[in-house]
Order: C-alpha cells, then structure tokens, then sequence
C-alpha cells in the first residue's frame, strides 16, 4: 500500500456518509419542488405519489412566491428574528465579557452561571420561559404586575402621594402568546441562551489582547471608552463577525421556540413554514425549502470564507 | 468594588430562570402558581416521584443516552481517522473537504423534512428506531467532531510522528502510541461537546421518532400543553433533563469556543 493510499481511505468512510447525507434527501427535495405532489388529494390521486409525470416546472416556487400569503411574511419574520437576536446577543456578550474581563473575587463561579443557559436543551428554554416566566397570568411576568398593582393601590391610600396614585393606571401584564407578541418571546429566550456563546468567545479573544499596547494607550492618557473602540473592537472584529454568521445559520432553522411558544400563529419562519405545507402540499414545502437553502448559503458563504482562511495559518 | 458587584448581578440574573426552574421542581403544583409561596414553600419531592410514575421518564431518558452514547462513539469513530489523515498527511483538497464538510452543516434541516420523513418511512423503515436516530445525530456531527479533532491534532508538532516513522512504526501504531496520548484532553472534551449536542437536538429526534426512539426532546416537546399548568412537574421534568447537560458543560467551556468556531478563535 503506498505511502497516499491509506490517508485517502481514512478520509473515505466520513466523506461519503456525509456526501449521502447531503445529497440524497437534497436531490429528492429539488425533484419534489418541480412535481405535484400532495398527500391527501381525491380529485387528482395521481398527485398523492412522487412522479416524473407530474411535472410542474417552477410552478411550486410561483405558487410560494405569489399565492401563497406566508412566504414574504415568513421571511421577514426569519429575518427580523435573527437580526434582533444577533444585535442584542452581540450587545450584552461584548458588555459583559468585558465586564467579567478581569480579576475579582468569585470570577471562575460568574463564569460558571454565566455560560449555563447555553447547555439548557431548547425544548425546555422555551417551555421555561413561555410558562413560567412570561405567562401574563401564572408566570413571573403575571406576578410581578400583580405585586406592583397591589403595591400601587396600597400607595393610594396615604395623602397628598395617594392623589397622584389614584389617577395611576392599572398595569396589565403582556402576553407573549399574542400575535403581536410571539416573535418577541422567541427573541427573548433565544438571546438568553446564546449571549453566554457570545460572552464565551469574545472572553477568549479578549485574553490574547495585546497587554503592551493597552498600557501604552493608558500612558498616552486615553479613556477607557476610547481603548474600547480604538484597540478592543478592532482586536475582536473577526470573533464579532463569527458570532454573527453561526448565530444566523443557527436561527434562521429556529423551530422548538416556534412551535412551542404559539405554534407558529402570528410568528411563522421558513422552517415553520414548511413543516405547515409539509403536511399536505409537498411540492410548495420542497420549494420553500430551496429558498431557505439559498437564504442559509448567503450567510453561509462569507462565514466558509472566514474560517477558510485562519484554517492554515 | 462597583464591577465585581455588577459582575456578579448579570451572573445571578442570567442564572436565575435555571435557578427558578430548579426550585419551582420542589414546589406542588398548587404553591408553584401562589404569589405568597413564590420563595417560602415547604419543598417535597412529589412532582419528580409523579414524573416516574406517569411521565415514563425512565424510557426518554434511556433512549436519551443510548442515541447520544452510540452516536458519539460512532461519531468519533468515523472521525478519528479522517481528522487524522487530513492533519497529518494533508493533499491539496484537504482543505476544501474540510469546508465542504463544514458546509453540509449549514443546510437547513427544514429544506429536507419531508424526504427524510418519506426515505426513513416508506423506503428504509427505519422510522422511529434508534438505529435511525444514532446515525443521523453522528452525521449532523460529524463536521465539528472532524474539525475540532483536526485543530487538535495540528497541533502536535509532526516532528515526533516523523521520529515514529523513522523508527518503523506503523500507521495504527502512529495513531494508538503517539497521537492518541497527546490529544487525550481534545479527544475527550470533543465527545463531551459531541454528547451534549446530541442530547439537546430538537427537530430530527422530534419529527423522525413516535415513541419507541423518543428522545427527551420530544418528551418535553409533546407534553407541553396540558402540563402548562402544572408547574411543579414540568419542571421537574426539565431540572431531570437538563440537569446533568448543563453540569458536563461546565467541564468543556474552552473546548466550545474552539468546537463552535471551528478554530477560528483561540
């Protein structure tokens, strides 16, 4: 056996389950996207199986992209999720890494709270937060507004204070389970879960900062404010631009949170959106499916670029 | 003195629903719902007695570790030496089969739902067993566990596997004297992170299982809506199912920066 075989058979068995993986359910979601096909169909019952006969050329992508009402909604909505969860989770993980970037006492046990909530299976972050934190009525959320109502008709009770209070509107909890809300909920416990990846990698980024030229800024006199943007942010610009990219391959394919928090009423993305085609209309679900491909390789592309590049020095 | 006490109040507000959840689990369903027992309560282990009786938990949680146990090793199995083909005897395309990999990763699970549901049903019958569960945790994977074991193994300086050569020994020698010992510590905390993932995966140990191969996930998932009242149980179904994940995280902090960016932040 020569010196180049053995290496290439180690590769084999990794390559080709992956290369199966990818391309068979892909390949079979492209031909679904060009047929009719749909599960339940008594009128047309040759329309029930997957057939080359039953080719429908891009009508199932203009179907999606025209009749159907979702679609636009749903990608909006994909996109307007995503990009609140990365600002914010970017925000508050540069603050407090920040923050726990130095020595006090207790730092290794901040650590430890603080990365938690990203070991938390998403199934559970979303049942814990819609229920017994947000719920308007039984949750936190619900109690609290109660506690500071009580607290407020006690207030109205003293003089002279009491005539200010009296003209206090009563507060009334908000529903994350409403229409207007949903997305709101899901962007809630998904930043809770991801600003500890976020904390995690701008802290190990921040420990190879350059010490000498930080002491240099600070002799030269310049405010902590300005090392900040002059020398850290310029230090983290690729974990930052990392974080973004995995975080938007990640949400963008956001269904527990979904599904759990309204079954997708008022807060439908492409993922939620297909599986509701998905149980009748195979051909408009295997269409939504390509663009959200197409959605995911956008971002997927610079992200594969990035790490192409420190992958050999 | 101001940063440490801030330091240590994010902490406690981003700990405090896992906190929360945990002392919700030894609260009755009824206290778990009252304003006046929101900190004093007499705590009981009723809701986790409850879990076992009627929630089957035992089953969920079996299959739970099965799924992830096997899927790790085989995962690992497969990814060993095609890590350490590429970190040690790289070609030309080593790195684009690397980002190629890595690509595979990125495809979203939605796009190909319904033919996988059709292939596992109709085609391989493989719908709802475990043997269907282990392998396509370890092919969703597959892509991190070969690029952190690749940043590993660069790592270990090629002038001692070229010493080996020299001295005659062969590849699987290479790989169980030389390789394995130094990158003990990557090894094992790529299983770990690898385990956990597993654990926590959502969509395909929910849509492809019933109920023989069930996943907590699903557990979770399905009982949802007629225990959103019940407090008390659900979470002490989630303290159960989440618990120990959360405690192997601990161990892994580092290894997670170099697993999920796959080494692109050090």
């Amino acid at each position: 056996m020569s010196q180049r075989t053995l290496p290439r058979l180690m590769q084999t068995p990794a390559v080709l389950l992956l290369l199966v993986w990818m391309l068979v359910p892909l390949g079979m979601t492209i031909f679904f996207s060009f047929i009719r096909y749909v599960l339940n169909n008594l009128r047309k019952p040759e329309w029930t199986t997957p057939s080359i006969d039953n080719w429908r050329g891009f009508g199932n992508y203009e179907y999606v992209l025209y009749k159907s009402k979702d679609f636009w909604f749903a990608v909006q909505n994909s996109v307007f999720i995503v990009g609140s969860i990365i600002v914010l989770t970017v925000a508050l993980g540069l603050a407090i890494a920040v923050l726990i970037n130095r020595s006090f006492p207790g730092r290794g046990m901040v650590r430890v709270l603080l990365i938690s909530p990203f070991f938390v299976m998403p199934a559970v972050n979303a049942v814990l937060w819609i229920n017994m934190l947000l719920d308007p009525v039984l949750g936190l959320n619900g109690l609290i507004v109660n506690g500071l109502n009580g607290v407020i008709d006690g207030l109205r009770d003293f003089p002279l204070l009491g005539n200010f209070f009296s003209f206090w509107p009563e507060l009334q909890p908000i529903s994350f389970r409403a229409t207007q809300t949903s997305a709101y909920a899901v962007i809630v416990m998904v930043t809770w879960q991801w600003t500890p990846f976020a904390i995690l990698i701008f802290m190990t980024s921040l420990q190879s900062e350059d010490q000498q030229q930080k002491e240099a800024a600070i002799l030269d006199g310049a405010s902590a404010w300005s090392q900040f943007v002059n020398l850290t942010i310029p230090h983290l610009a690729r974990p930052i631009a990392i974080v973004i990219m995995i975080q938007a391959i990640f949400h963008l394919s956001l269904y527990a949170e979904i599904e759990i928090v309204s079954r997708g009423n008022g807060n439908k993305n492409l993922p939620y959106l297909i599986g509701e085609f998905a149980s009748n209309n195979i051909g408009a679900a295997s269409a939504t499916g390509i663009f959200a491909v197409i959605l995911a390789n956008i971002v997927a592309i610079f992200l594969l670029r990035i790490i192409g590049k420190s992958l050999m020095d | 003195m101001f940063w440490p006490v801030l330091a240590w109040t994010v902490a406690i507000v981003f700990f405090f629903p896992i906190f929360w959840m945990v002392l919700t689990s030894f609260k009755t369903d009824a206290d778990a719902v009252k304003p006046e027992h929101l900190i004093v309560f007499t705590p009981t282990l009723e809701n986790y007695l409850n879990m076992i009786e009627n929630y089957d938990f035992w089953r969920f949680a079996k299959n739970s570790v099965i799924t992830s146990l096997f899927a790790t090793t085989f995962t690992l199995f497969v990814g060993v030496p095609a890590a350490y083909a590429m970190a040690f005897n790289p070609s030309r395309h080593t790195k684009d089969i690397l980002i190629w990999m890595l690509s595979t990763k990125m495809l979203p699970a939605a796009a190909v739902l319904y033919p996988m549901t059709f292939l596992t049903k109709n085609i391989l019958g493989l719908f709802d067993t475990h043997f269907l569960i282990i392998i396509v945790l370890s092919l969703i994977n597959l892509p991190i566990v070969i690029w952190m074991l690749f940043t590993y193994f660069k790592e270990i300086p090629k002038e001692i596997i070229e010493a080996g050569k020299m001295d005659g020994v062969s590849i699987w020698g290479e790989i169980k004297d030389i390789v394995l010992p130094l990158a003990w510590g990557g090894l094992a905390s790529t299983a770990l992170l690898c385990f956990i993932f597993c654990w926590n995966e959502a969509y395909w140990t929910v849509r492809l299982t019933t109920i023989d191969a069930a996943t907590l996930s699903k557990l979770i998932e399905g009982n949802r809506a007629p225990e959103g009242l019940f407090f008390g149980r659900l979470s002490a179904v989630s303290t159960a199912a989440v618990g120990p994940i959360v405690v192997l995280g601990w161990f892994c902090q580092k290894q997670l920066v170099q697993g999920l960016t796959f080494g692109a932040v050090k």
